[in-house]
C-alpha cells in the first residue's frame, strides 16, 4: 500500500514538474515591443545571386502576410506617408542562402529537389536601433512551384513579426 | 516506292517545321500577349489570366472587365527570365497524383518552357511595387525592349538566358525545371 502511495506521489510531482515548466518559460519570454506600424524594405541579396522573381516574390509575399497576421499598417519601400508615423518598425531583409530546387524532382521523386531560401530579418526603429534580429527561412519540399518557398518564408516572418510585436489596439 | 520515299520526304520536312515554327511565331510576338499574373499588380488576384501589352508609355494588363496600369517610366527594373511549368495542370494533373503505381508522376517529366518577366515599379506615394508575368517562350523580351523604349528603367540589360533559378549559394546546385 505503502510502495503505490510512494509512487502516487512521485507520478504527480513529476507531472506537476513537467506541467509547470512551459508556464515558466512563458513568463520568462522577452515582453512585446510595441510597433504601430511596419515598413518593408526591399529583399536585398548583394552575396547571393537571386532571380529577379524571388525578390519580387519574397517581398510581395512578406507585405501580404504581415498584413494578414502581423500589423495594421504595412508600409512598402519608399512610401513618404511612413515618415510621419510614431512607433514605426522598418523590417530589413538580406537573403543569405538560397537554393533553387526544381519542381520536376520534387514531382517524381518526392525526396529530392527541394527549394530553399534563408533570409535573415532585422527590425530596427527609423534611426536604425536595432530591435530584433534573426534568420527565417522558406522551403518547399513536395507540392507547389520554386516560388512556393517565398509563401513559406513570408509565413514563418510574419509569425516571428508577431510573436515580438504589438499593435496597439489590435491585441 | 516513290510513294515511299514521298511519305518519308514530307515526314522529315513536317519534323523540321514543327520544330521551325513555334521559333518563329515566339519570337515574332509583339503587341498583346496572353500572360498569367502571379503577383503584385495592385487590385488584381493572384495567378490571374490576361492580356498584357505596352501601350502610350504604359504597361497595360486587362483581365476579364479590369484593367490595370502602370507609368512605364515609374518602372524601376525590368528583368526577364526562362522557366517551365507543368505541361498537364490543373484538375487533371491533380488527379492524376492519385494514378496506381506513381503513374501520374510520368505527366511531370512533360513540361512547356515559358518566360517571366518580373516588373518593379513605384506607385504616387513612392511605394515600391513588384509584379510577376508568366507569358510564351519570346514574348518577355520584346516586352521588356518596349518598356525601355518608353522610359522603364532595366538594370540587366545583359542578362544572361540562362534559367532563372539557376544560381545558388550552396554547392550544390541545381538547375531549376
Amino acid at each position: 500500500m505503502k510502495r503505490i502511495l510512494d509512487a502516487g506521489i512521485k507520478l504527480s510531482l513529476f507531472t506537476l514538474i513537467f506541467s509547470a515548466s512551459p508556464l515558466l518559460a512563458q513568463k520568462n519570454k522577452p515582453a512585446k515591443i510595441k510597433a504601430a506600424a511596419v515598413q518593408v524594405d526591399m529583399i536585398q541579396s548583394d552575396e547571393i545571386k537571386l532571380p529577379a522573381e524571388f525578390q519580387v516574390a519574397l517581398y510581395e509575399n512578406l507585405i501580404r502576410q504581415l498584413e494578414k497576421n502581423g500589423f495594421s499598417h504595412v508600409y512598402r519601400d519608399g512610401d513618404r506617408n511612413a515618415a510621419s508615423v510614431a512607433d514605426l518598425v522598418v523590417l530589413h531583409s538580406t537573403v543569405r542562402g538560397f537554393k533553387a530546387g526544381s519542381e520536376r524532382a520534387r514531382q517524381v521523386t518526392t525526396v529530392s529537389g527541394a527549394t530553399s531560401i534563408t533570409v535573415h530579418c532585422q527590425f530596427t526603429s527609423p534611426e536604425g536601433t536595432s530591435l530584433l534580429e534573426q534568420d527565417v527561412n522558406g522551403k518547399v519540399r513536395f507540392f507547389g512551384g520554386n516560388l512556393k518557398a517565398t509563401y513559406d518564408f513570408a509565413k514563418k516572418a510574419a509569425h516571428v513579426a508577431n510573436e515580438n510585436f504589438f499593435t496597439p489596439g489590435r491585441e | 516506292m516513290t510513294s515511299r520515299s514521298t511519305t518519308i520526304v514530307v515526314g522529315v520536312a513536317s519534323l523540321f517545321a514543327g520544330l521551325v515554327i513555334p521559333v518563329a511565331n515566339a519570337q515574332q510576338a509583339s503587341g498583346p500577349v496572353k500572360v498569367v499574373q502571379l503577383t503584385g499588380l495592385a487590385g488584381v488576384k493572384d495567378n490571374a489570366k490576361g492580356i498584357l501589352s505596352v501601350e502610350n508609355g504604359h504597361l497595360h494588363f486587362v483581365h476579364g472587365k479590369a484593367s490595370s496600369d502602370v507609368n512605364a517610366t515609374s518602372i524601376q527594373d525590368v528583368a526577364t527570365a526562362a522557366d517551365s511549368q507543368r505541361a498537364v495542370g490543373g484538375t487533371i494533373g491533380l488527379m492524376s497524383k492519385a494514378a496506381p503505381y506513381g503513374g501520374g508522376r510520368v505527366l511531370s517529366l512533360f513540361r512547356t518552357k515559358i518566360d517571366t518577366l518580373t516588373v518593379q515599379y513605384r506607385d504616387a506615394e513612392g511605394g515600391l511595387h513588384g509584379a510577376i508575368f508568366t507569358m510564351p517562350v519570346g514574348t518577355s523580351e520584346v516586352i521588356k525592349k518596349e518598356l525601355v523604349a518608353q522610359g522603364a528603367h532595366t538594370t540587366s540589360d545583359k542578362e544572361p538566358a540562362a534559367p532563372s533559378a539557376a544560381s545558388s549559394s550552396t554547392p550544390n546546385k541545381e538547375q531549376k525545371q
